[in-house]
């Protein structure tokens, strides 16, 4: 059916009457499942609450139950927001194939990454909602009632593409999900647009994120050119890698049609980064230890120790560790071939990263402190627990959006009054 | 159908659990009902109060004082002064370590006494080396110590200064006497001040600070000394509150050698001047760019 | 801190000691020590020679009238102190006239056993320097110059400044000495130390001391 031909057919539709139906409809259908399904994420509620019920306590007692200190300022918090914005910007990796190349079988699945990137964003958000010391006043922040310090501070930039970026990924989701429910089929200009947007967008969420720390003459250890390129390689390792570990789960647990060609195509995505990933790392660690003098004061405090202090050192050894090992198991396909091996090797290079863009890139950079002190920072039970339930939260809508997304886009989640297309609706989703 | 009708029902239930156990998880922060009013949500950016607005908040500010701390203090709104530009210096020949100026801003601008905090902190280092990484602020030994040299370090009031940059929501800014503020009841307390600043002047309120009524500072200012809320960013304010008034900062006033030098640049009979024109001044951290109003020298 | 000090007692011989035990029981390393903040608090009100004027309105303008910098008078330079007060609890001083009432007396050497009697306890480690090096012998109030001019023991400062010509000429530009009060003077006053607040002119090496506590490891602060 040509598009032209369906938009003559298509009566007239009242979306003030349909769009609330819709979602009625969506909810149920969020909603609806299997022992698995409610069982994860009863498990996940649970975690999300006591992470809600600690950062509460947080907010009425202060920040003193966190382990961070004037010394190490930014912890935990920061750490796993920018883990999660690259998260979120990885989820690109499947729009650009999909889009810019036309590669269908990606065509077919492009949803998964575009509702991670939306569950990733707002996992981003929470993060730095639970770092602030007085969230009552982030209304501060918004142009017109608040003070926005734009464009000087990079901050307000992060503000607006992180923001920016999620609305994109909403629009494109709903109106792509939406029409399938309609029955109809998308009209480009509604929504290609937007998906162009979104490419350039997710490079600019990664790279604004990166000039936040890069930017700082203060922290030898983050001002090097080279830290918005490496936090986009990295993002293009844990973005798809994090998406081929979930088609992998919906290709075990549910019903739907899971194209192998996605799946290498996102494999030999993260091959390269993660070997572009390592060379980066590679370049800095060169640079930091062949100059020598105080400004790699950071770098010897992360990879060996500094004065009897050696708290990082075997979380960045780990990380490298893990890093190498998947990129190895990667590139050989007599390795990743066998059961079990590639999931593996997947969950290690995303742990790698989650670890070397977190206590490896913004700990560091605080110890020593500007005037050469060293305080150590261990992320306390409180730090531990809010970013459990941030996760948990987070898990929670990427499994609902992928349960109504899927069934929108393989045509399970239709109107009422059109005929169901064929196949039962899946029981189970992740 | 029956079925369906039963899986609705457990649904219900389940959201209605679930929105019951969200509520009992975020139930502690009911607590801020009682000690944050909607006035003090609501306020204003300092430079956007009129001046009867800012009367009311100072007059509000005073009573919150009084109600936590059962001290009646005076909060003044003190303007920098016409024709003056600050600047500091300190002589390192003479300064001895003994912490007298840490210890005179702790009392002065009503540091949390749990965490004994202070603006300021001294460096001990080796003569014959400027190497910051050498040195150490934890000395705890008869001073001044053989073959050391002692550098206390405070906010720098850097013209160029890399905390006002970064603050998302200016709620930190320099003043036309070069003192870089903050509006503490406007400040969100992402703390990127703290992380941009290379001379570790900012300090976060991790917890309410804890001042007993008998040590309290009551001559306070809105920019300045007064009692900060939880989760705000703090700073050294050159004493705006002494010095606006004409008077010497507190950790002059309080250093035995007089290494320590304050005045307005503008004036060129000042004693500031004198020592900028005619002693090898230098400034921590040059490379960065930051023009500090606070400057070093040695004696020759 | 006295008891370093008094280690080091030279034997000052022909040395009258009036002043010498003042110092060291006044003012000792650890009233130094203390601070402005402490000495301003016995202030004598003796107005600065070096342009002081009267105090006038506040108002900042270059011609607007300054309020005087003081030096603080230390008690020494007019007596010795005789352990009482008066009935302000200030202490009561002897002049230095109401023991050495001939006014000449005997200036120790270098060699001479340790000095008795009021002045008891002086030590003196001043360089190479011997008592008749500034010390008057004829009267008890009074030092003299280099070239012989004598000096009131109230104009001590001009004595030190004779060999110690930076540190005077930075003390008299205000980076050297502490201070308190008003850095702007038509707004208020000003107190300087004197040189002998700090420095024991018997012993002028600024003295060693324990300096105020660390600050306390930043992760052992109080939680919640």
């Amino acid at each position: 059916m040509s598009m032209h031909m369906e938009q003559t057919v298509q009566p007239p539709v009242d979306h003030s009457v349909s769009y609330p139906k819709f979602l009625w409809r969506a909810l149920r259908a969020a909603t609806d499942g299997g022992p698995l399904f409610y069982g994860s994420m009863t498990i996940l509620t649970i975690v999300a609450l006591l992470g809600a019920n600690a950062w509460a306590k947080q907010v009425v007692h202060g920040m003193a139950v966190t382990d961070m200190t004037d010394h190490v300022s930014w912890g935990l918090y920061v750490a796993n927001f920018t883990f999660l914005v690259g998260l979120a910007a990885g989820g690109v990796m499947m729009v650009i194939p999909a889009y810019l190349y036309r590669d269908d079988d990606m065509h077919d699945v492009v949803i998964v990454g575009e509702l991670l990137a939306v569950a990733a964003i707002i996992m981003a958000m929470l993060s730095i909602v639970v770092d602030m010391g007085r969230p009552d006043r982030l209304w501060h922040l918004i142009p017109g009632i608040g003070r926005m310090h734009w464009p000087i501070s990079m901050l307000t930039w992060d503000v607006i593409v992180l923001n920016g970026y999620l609305l994109l990924n909403l629009h494109v989701c709903g109106y792509l999900i939406y029409t399938r429910w309609l029955g109809r089929t998308p009209n480009p200009s509604w929504y290609v647009p937007f998906v162009f947007m979104s490419i350039f967008w997710a490079f600019s969420i990664h790279t604004v994120t990166a000039f936040l720390y890069c930017g700082l003459g203060g922290r030898p250890f983050w001002n090097s050119a080279l830290l918005a390129p490496r936090f986009l390689a990295s993002a293009f390792v844990t973005g798809p890698a994090f998406i081929v570990i979930t088609l992998k789960a919906l290709r075990a647990r549910s019903a739907f049609q899971i194209p192998e060609g996605a799946i290498e195509r996102l494999l030999s995505i993260v091959r390269i980064t993660a070997l572009i990933n390592l060379f980066m790392a590679a370049s800095e660690v060169f640079v930091e230890f062949y100059t020598g003098g105080s400004h790699t004061a950071s770098a010897r405090y992360l990879y060996f120790g500094l004065h009897g202090h050696e708290e990082l050192v075997p979380w960045i050894w780990t990380a490298l560790g893990l890093n190498a090992a998947a990129a190895v198991v990667l590139l050989s396909k007599p390795l990743y071939r066998r059961p079990g091996v590639l999931v593996a090797a997947l969950v290690m290079t995303f742990v790698g990263v989650w670890i070397e863009k977190g206590m490896g890139l913004i700990v560091p950079a605080f110890i020593p402190s500007t005037l050469h002190e060293i305080v150590p920072y261990v992320p306390s039970a409180t730090e531990w627990i809010v970013t459990a339930g941030i996760w948990a939260f987070g898990m929670m809508i990427y499994i609902v959006a992928l349960k109504i997304g899927l069934q929108a886009m393989s045509g399970r989640l239709v109107r009422s009054d059109l005929p169901p297309a064929v196949g039962a609706v899946p029981q189970e989703a992740e | 159908m029956t079925d369906r009708k039963k899986r609705r029902t457990l649904k219900i239930l389940g959201a209605t659990l679930g929105a019951g156990a969200f509520a009992r998880a975020i139930a502690p922060l009911s607590a801020l009902s009682e000690t944050t009013s909607m006035e003090e949500l609501l306020q204003q950016h300092y430079q956007e109060l009129t001046p009867k607005d800012l009367q009311r908040v100072l007059r509000r500010l005073e009573a919150e004082t009084k109600r936590d701390y059962g001290v009646d203090v005076t909060i003044e709104d003190v303007p920098p002064l016409e024709g003056v530009q600050f600047a500091y210096a300190l002589n390192l020949s003479i300064c001895i370590g003994c912490r007298k100026c840490a210890e005179a801003c702790h009392e002065e601008n009503n540091h949390d006494r749990g965490t004994g905090n202070s603006y300021i902190r001294v460096l001990e280092m080796d003569q014959g080396s400027m190497d910051m990484e050498r040195g150490r602020t934890d000395y705890d030994h008869t001073v001044p110590a053989e073959g050391k040299f002692y550098m206390p370090v405070q906010c720098q009031q850097c013209e160029n200064a890399p905390c006002v940059t970064v603050c998302p929501v200016e709620a930190t800014w320099q003043e036309k006497d070069g003192i870089v503020v903050v509006d503490y009841n406007w400040c969100i307390g992402c703390r990127y001040c703290e992380a941009a600043c290379p001379y570790h002047a900012r300090r976060f309120n991790w917890n309410k600070p804890d001042v007993p009524a008998e040590e309290m500072n009551p001559n306070q200012a809105y920019l300045g000394n007064r009692v900060r809320p939880q989760g705000v960013v703090e700073k050294c304010t050159f004493c705006l509150h002494r010095t606006r008034k004409g008077r010497l900062p507190a950790c002059l006033e309080a250093c035995p050698t007089g290494a320590r030098v304050f005045g307005n640049v503008l004036d060129p009979d000042s004693e500031i001047r004198w020592v900028l024109e005619n002693k090898r001044v230098f400034v921590l951290k040059e490379e960065l760019g930051t023009r500090p109003r606070f400057y070093y020298f040695f004696d020759e | 801190m006295q008891a370093v000090l008094l280690k080091h007692v030279v034997q000052a011989n022909a040395f009258v000691a009036h002043v010498v035990v003042a110092v060291m029981s006044v003012l000792g390393a650890l009233a130094c020590t203390l601070g402005l903040v402490a000495c301003s608090g016995h202030v004598s009100a003796e107005p600065d020679r070096a342009g002081a004027e009267s105090p006038a309105d506040a108002s900042r303008s270059s011609d607007s009238p300054r309020y005087p910098v003081e030096i603080h008078m230390p008690d020494v330079l007019r007596g010795i102190r005789t352990g009482t007060v008066d009935s302000l609890q200030r202490p009561l001083l002897a002049p230095c006239g109401s023991c050495h009432a001939s006014g000449a007396y005997a200036l120790r050497e270098r060699n001479d056993p340790p000095v008795q009697g009021p002045h008891a306890g002086l030590s003196f480690r001043h360089g190479e320097l011997r008592c008749g090096a500034c010390h008057d012998a004829r009267r008890a109030e009074a030092l003299h110059l280099a070239d012989g001019r004598t000096l009131p023991l109230v104009e001590a400062m001009t004595l030190c400044g004779q060999c110690h010509g930076t540190q005077m000429r930075d003390y008299r530009h205000g980076s050297h000495g502490g201070m308190s009060g008003y850095w702007d003077l038509s707004r208020g006053p000003r107190v300087r130390n004197h040189c002998i607040d700090c420095h024991d002119p018997h012993a002028p090496a600024y003295p060693r001391y324990q300096p105020a506590p660390p600050p306390p490891d930043p992760r052992r602060r109080p939680r919640g």
